[in-house]
């Protein structure tokens, strides 16, 4: 099952002015793989992530998705973007709408849904993350968590191919990171191809099926969660695992 | 004694004018408010019209634009408005009085207004501009869908002002012999003799529209408030 290669990266480059941020990352990621990206702060984690759906401009390489390769038009990247989905550190649900019209917003205005039919899959994905009753009320009544789960369903409203994941609980209080957890791992059993930018060390353990420790914008070291977290070889990452347990 | 039956007389005689001069404003404050609402109306659009071109960062319309707003805040509206009603038509470009002021209006209220409205476009956190992009979004649904809703709601106190000065700023049409509150104001005070009383009623009518208007507001924002805790 875990044979296509969804998701390839060739050779990215980004650079901010002078400063090199990421220095030729290659990746593959295959079907129903969870895969975690882990590393130190200003190491380019979330500058990965954040080339992939070009939300920043790449300033080399390539991305390939199911084998063809996304071109940096602006509608490629729309019809790219449609098919990833991606959940945000501060959620960044839109204020003005309630939570079932946050959830179907995109298969209504991207893919042109039907209203009603967008309303009901809204609803299912809202139960899918334990909130159908906050259907009707506005993000700013929900608790940082609450958010967060909405985000989600409203990334997950889009049936994505592909679930990017930047710091997904950075920003909550410590009691609300576990119901956050508990979804993503809900997707990761069912079989939801996910890329997880990560503080979680004990999340990403249980939940990838490869990790990807970044140092300096490049791959310093990939491997299952064994590899990474109890036979560490690169000695950045030796240091990165003493520092964090 | 005697002065107080003097204070009457001439309170009685204020009411009088008052009561007999109040009635014959209407068709000028009627100028008035289709002067402001015209106004507000076309400065809104303008507003919009021109804060869509500023947006789109192409250089000349970025040129052209600032140029527009730099002028008009840079000269006194009543200069604005000698221009285009006496100025105008030297080079072949005549309007009637009403056209005139109404343009004059506009163009001045569209120039500040559209600054609100990028005000509170820059507002927007950029946050919600990716959440569109990371859902498949264009520039142009994201603008639509989700900038402008929240950029609208943001600009209602800062527009609600300037529809404010619009209505009082409507009063210098009155230069270019347009019979709205202030001409007839200052016509009935040359038929009277009388400012104090005359004025009091211009002041009035002004005082009761704008009220009016900032009722509206506040209601207007109070509705569209209902996704705040």
């Amino acid at each position: 099952m875990k044979d296509k290669v969804i998701l390839e990266i060739n050779n990215l480059h980004k650079s901010f002015d002078d400063l090199e941020v990421l220095k030729g990352i290659d990746l593959s990621i295959h079907e129903g793989e969870v895969v975690s990206i882990i590393g130190g702060s200003g190491s380019g984690k979330s500058t990965l992530l954040r080339c992939i759906n070009y939300l920043e401009k790449k300033t080399k390489g390539e991305i390939y998705f199911e084998g063809r390769k996304v071109e940096s038009t602006p509608k490629s990247r729309n019809e790219f973007r449609a098919r990833v989905g991606m959940v945000f550190q501060h959620f960044y649900l839109f204020p003005h709408k309630t939570i079932i019209n946050n959830v179907m917003m995109g298969p209504v205005i991207v893919k042109k849904k039907d209203k009603r039919l967008a309303r009901e899959s809204a609803y299912r994905l809202l139960e899918k993350v334990g909130l159908e009753e906050k259907a009707d009320v506005y993000p700013d009544m929900l608790s940082g968590g609450q958010k967060q789960r909405v985000a989600i369903a409203r990334a997950l409203a889009m049936e994505p191919d592909i679930m990017l994941f930047d710091e997904p609980t950075s920003a909550l209080d410590p009691e609300l990171v576990g119901e956050v957890l508990q979804v993503i791992q809900r997707l990761a059993k069912d079989g939801m191809t996910m890329m997880i930018v990560t503080h979680e060390m004990g999340f990403a353990k249980e939940v990838s099926d490869k990790i990807i420790f970044l140092n300096e914008g490049k791959v310093a070291e990939i491997g299952t969660p064994y590899d990474i977290f109890e036979n560490p070889k690169d000695e950045r990452l030796k240091s990165f695992i003493n520092s964090i347990w | 004694m005697r002065v107080v039956s003097e204070l009457l007389i001439e309170i009685k005689q204020f009411l009088s004018i008052v009561i007999a001069f109040a009635p014959k404003f209407l068709p000028a404050v009627l100028k008035t408010l289709e002067l402001s609402v015209v106004s507000i109306l076309l400065g809104t659009l303008f507003g919009l019209v021109v804060v869509a071109l500023k947006l789109t960062k192409l250089k000349t319309l970025e040129k052209i634009t600032n140029g527009y707003i730099s002028i008009v805040r840079g000269t006194p509206l009543l200069l604005q408005l000698y221009f285009i009603f006496y100025g105008l038509p030297l080079i072949g470009l005549e309007f009637s009085r009403s056209t005139s002021a109404i343009i004059g209006l506009a163009f001045h209220s569209g120039a500040y207004i559209s600054e609100i409205f990028r005000g509170s476009i820059n507002s927007i956190h950029y946050g919600q501009e990716e959440a569109g992009k990371a859902l498949g979004m264009s520039k142009y649904q994201i603008f639509i869908h989700i900038i402008l809703p929240q950029a609208f709601k943001r600009s209602v106190p800062a527009l609600g002002n300037q529809f404010i000065i619009a209505v009082k700023d409507s009063s210098l049409a009155s230069v270019i012999t347009i019979t709205e509150t202030m001409l007839i104001a200052r016509q009935f005070v040359a038929a009277t003799y009388n400012p104090f009383p005359i004025l009091f009623i211009a002041g009035v009518y002004y005082y009761v529209i704008i009220t009016i208007i900032s009722r509206l507001l506040r209601r207007l924002e109070r509705r569209l408030s209902v996704n705040e805790r």
